[in-house]
């Protein structure tokens, strides 16, 4: 598989993965599960990045290689030019796990300000920044309360504040929207939108393609430990009308500028790849006694993308503007 | 390609210090250390009621159901808190959070290890000061039993790097039953010898003294029976069996350290 | 409250009442019940250590306690027969400085199970491991003393008195208990012994030196009384004087009473008198 972006040089790169290849040992010891096969990926910095794939496609795996989790049987990972396994990489970088829990008995304060510790910040610049951060994500009278009684939500917007308490460069984020209602999903997009005004790089992983398509300036999509698809968000969907679909009723005209995509009953469904071709159906079917019922515009999400991609399992990718 | 990253790296004590007193906090808030106090002082307390019914030396008894009573809650505590240590923050997830952090494996193991002591040094004062009060009511010095207080406080060293180790390595029901196994065969040592001029072969004389030397010897830190007695320990033997102690909770530190670097948290 | 709770409250105080009285039905019911003394034969402490796991010295403690509580039951049959066992073997090796159980195991056989070898026997053991139990050696002593066995409590009275931080009461009842044996001559060494040591206290010298003028008093008496039977004995008639039995050398010297008064010997009878026996109340 070629390279991702070989224009891109991976000293520059804030994330970069070479060849990368993890497998577990399998159930009960038997056989090896390969998590991550052939992994080629390159972050720049100041880009929002998101990793999409289905559940098990290996996004948590290479999440994890990342941050020092898990050691990769192959290849080379880099972040800013050094491996996880160094503690100065690891200074740069904050980091949130799917569906994190925290400690029971501590407060709020007492875990940011433990987190900010490891992170070599100094008594006054903790005694600032404490109360700043729990302010920044709505957690401020909370601050004394234990995180045994937080709920779902409140921990999770405590998760993302101790990620970048300490304003790191890159930004690491596993599943960060799953089982958050529409408020939160939108409250965390703010965020990663407000850390890339502020220069810095923010890495995720979703299967929720909508959120991605919202605010991610490239993806890549991960199935069964490799990558299938990947380049510019713009690139790879884009923003214009792609086709119509037409719903009409009556009697079909001969010659249609459109292909049916359905029939039920007394209503067929046509697709029309052009503006043009349009204005021609709508005089042919005027023309023969139909009636035009509805007329949607359409896309290609990247939910399109990605279903399709995964039908179809071509390794190619989308040449960059 | 960043500056000054390596300057944020926190130096190794207070990385150490800051999990330490994390793992203490977080410990001391669980309620089943407050379980086992209670019961330790229960006993402790009741023991004046058991000396009623001896004949003779009343105060031998509370020094010796006191001394026992520390040691057994001692290694229970460290036990049960011990073993699910390192377990309940995988399991929570916590430790991954932790370790995308400028840390390094070994200062989390070894913080994890100090902030544990900790709770135990805090349970043993707790529980001598209450049988040291309940001996000067009395009437009787309790100093003397401050050299055996001390050794307990070796064994729960070696006790709590010993569950550490395992903790980092496995599920707590085994590493508490690894942990117990531990501490019955480090108290059975001595017996080993005895085995060991029963055994004809070679091979199985060489197994005895191996199994000997590798398992901690509590025997050798045991000093209570000296101490509720009054007798004089051998000159030098305080020194040599902290270092003893020490250096033996030292190598399993070390060890669960090394089993921790290259571990896969999947 | 609704049916559905009062019924639920009826059916638990059922169950509670029902598994009393069935428990308590159980225990009236005539079992078999083991003896049990059948159960008393405790394994050496040795063994009894490796199970204590480094708490050895508790469950000495325990044993010990168990042991009062067993042995004060007077109904028992045949309550003497690990007597030894448990306070030698099994405490005493769990625990060997632990004292109260050897003096206590030790009076138990001696007083109330006669056997009094095997409490000396506990109390040899007792000071093997600890020297400096004078306590040990002296109830043995005692006990000796009791059975009117004096040469031997002499000597646990010495090996008591030998042990720094025994009472003085140890050497004068040494002293004693020589002069008990008839070993006048022993008897008094040992009490110019006390008066010669300048460790002795008031009450001792006192009683040493009351001691003294009456075993010289016996020694004197019994030497002058051998003398005149032997003079009887090869002469066919009594002496006349004691200077005639110091003249014909049946006495080395003819001794004055501890009171420095002559003794007197009456020539029609053979007895010897002093004046001092009368005030010693002694013969």
């Amino acid at each position: 598989m070629r390279p991702v972006a070989s224009e891109a040089d991976s000293g520059d790169a804030a994330i970069a993965f070479r060849g990368v290849r993890k497998a577990f040992r399998g159930h009960l010891g038997i056989g090896r599960v390969v998590a991550v096969d052939g992994l080629d990926l390159v972050v720049r910095p100041g880009e929002v990045f998101g990793l999409l794939g289905p559940n098990g496609a290996g996004k948590t795996t290479t999440i994890k290689m990342l941050t020092g989790l898990v050691q990769p049987d192959a290849g080379k990972i880099r972040l800013f030019g050094k491996p996880p396994s160094d503690p100065a990489a690891r200074a740069a970088i904050g980091f949130l796990p799917e569906n994190p829990y925290f400690y029971t008995y501590l407060t709020a304060a007492e875990f940011l300000d433990f987190y900010a510790r490891l992170r070599g910040l100094g008594a006054t610049a903790r005694r600032e920044m404490v109360p700043r951060m729990l302010q920044r994500v709505g957690l401020a009278e909370k601050a004394t309360t234990p995180l045994g009684k937080f709920s779902k939500g409140m921990v999770q917007r405590l998760g993302l504040a101790q990620a970048i308490q300490h304003d790191p460069e890159l930004v690491i984020l596993d599943e960060p929207m799953s089982g958050l209602d529409p408020i939160g999903r939108r409250d965390v997009r703010d965020l990663i939108l407000e850390l890339r005004r502020a220069g810095k790089t923010v890495f995720f992983s979703s299967h929720i393609l909508q959120d991605a398509e919202l605010i991610c300036d490239r993806v890549a999509i991960l199935d069964r430990g490799r990558v299938i698809t990947s380049g510019r968000l713009d690139d790879l969907v884009s923003s214009q009308v792609s086709w119509y679909e037409v719903a009409i009723r009556g009697a079909l005209p001969e010659r249609l500028p459109a292909t049916v995509v359905s029939r039920d009953g007394g209503e067929t469904l046509l697709r029309v790849d052009e503006v043009e071709s349009l204005e021609a159906l709508m005089a042919a079917v005027r023309a023969s006694g139909g009636q035009v019922v509805s007329l949607w515009p359409c896309r290609e999400t990247l939910e399109d993308l990605f279903l399709r991609k995964l039908q179809h399992p071509v390794h190619d990718k989308v040449r960059t503007r | 390609m960043i500056d000054g990253l390596a300057a944020r790296v926190p130096p190794p004590w207070t990385a150490i210090r800051a999990i330490a007193l994390n793992t203490f906090r977080e410990a001391i808030r669980d309620r089943i250390l407050y379980l086992l106090l209670v019961f330790a002082l229960v006993l402790i307390g009741s023991s004046r009621v058991i000396s009623l019914m001896t004949v003779g030396d009343e105060n031998k008894i509370i020094k010796d159901i006191g001394l026992s009573a520390i040691s057994i809650f001692g290694v229970l505590t460290a036990v049960f808190v011990g073993v699910s240590l390192v377990f309940k923050e995988i399991e929570r997830r916590t430790i991954y959070t932790l370790l995308a952090n400028p840390v390094r494996r070994w200062q989390f193991v070894t913080g994890k290890f100090f902030g544990l002591l900790a709770v135990l040094a805090l349970n043993v004062t707790l529980m001598s000061v209450a049988l040291f009060a309940l001996l000067g009511f009395r009437g009787a010095s309790p100093w003397g039993l401050l050299p055996a207080v001390l050794m307990i406080g070796i064994e729960l060293t070696i006790i709590t790097a010993v569950a550490l180790l395992f903790s980092s390595v496995t599920n707590p029901i085994l590493a508490a039953v690894a942990t117990a196994a531990t501490y019955v065969m480090g108290h059975l040592a001595w017996s080993l010898q005895l085995l060991k001029a029963r055994v004809d072969s070679v091979a199985g004389s060489a197994f005895c003294d191996l199994v000997y030397w590798v398992v901690p010897g509590f025997d050798r830190l045991d000093i209570k029976t000296e101490a509720v007695h009054g007798i004089t320990l051998p000159s030098g033997f305080l020194p040599l069996a902290i270092a003893y102690g020490l250096g033996y909770a030292a190598v399993v530190l070390f060890v669960a350290c090394v089993l921790f670097e290259r571990r896969d948290f999947s | 409250m609704t049916l559905r709770r009062l019924l639920a409250s009826l059916l638990l105080l059922g169950l509670v009442l029902s598994t009393t009285v069935t428990a308590r039905a159980l225990d009236k019911l005539d079992r078999l019940r083991l003896a049990e003394e059948e159960l008393l034969y405790l394994p050496n402490g040795r063994h009894i250590k490796l199970m204590s796991l480094g708490h050895q010295a508790l469950f000495a403690d325990l044993f010990y306690i168990w042991a009062i509580q067993y042995y004060s039951n007077y109904e028992r049959k045949d309550r003497y027969r690990y007597v030894e066992h448990v306070f030698g073997d099994v405490i005493g090796e769990l625990d060997p400085y632990y004292v109260d159980p050897i003096w206590l195991g030790a009076l138990i056989l001696s007083v109330e199970a006669n056997d009094l070898e095997a409490g000396l026997r506990l109390l040899d053991r007792g000071l093997t491991r600890n020297p400096t139990q004078w306590i040990f050696p002296y109830l043995a002593g005692w006990e000796l003393y009791h059975r009117r066995e004096f040469e031997r409590a002499a000597v646990y009275f010495g090996r008591a008195a030998s042990i720094p931080g025994a009472p003085p009461v140890t050497r004068r009842m040494r002293a004693g208990m020589f002069s008990k044996a008839g070993l006048l001559e022993d008897a008094l060494r040992q009490w110019q012994e006390v008066i010669d040591d300048s460790a002795s206290d008031e009450t001792s010298r006192r009683v040493a030196g009351l001691q003294l003028r009456e075993l010289a008093l016996k020694r004197d008496l019994a030497t002058l009384r051998d003398a005149v039977e032997r003079f009887r004995n090869e002469n066919a008639r009594l002496p006349r004087s004691l200077e005639e039995l110091h003249r014909r050398a049946y006495i080395q010297q003819v001794p004055l009473d501890p009171n420095q008064n002559p003794y007197r010997l009456d020539p029609r009878t053979g007895e010897v008198r002093s004046t001092a026996g009368r005030m010693l109340g002694g013969e």
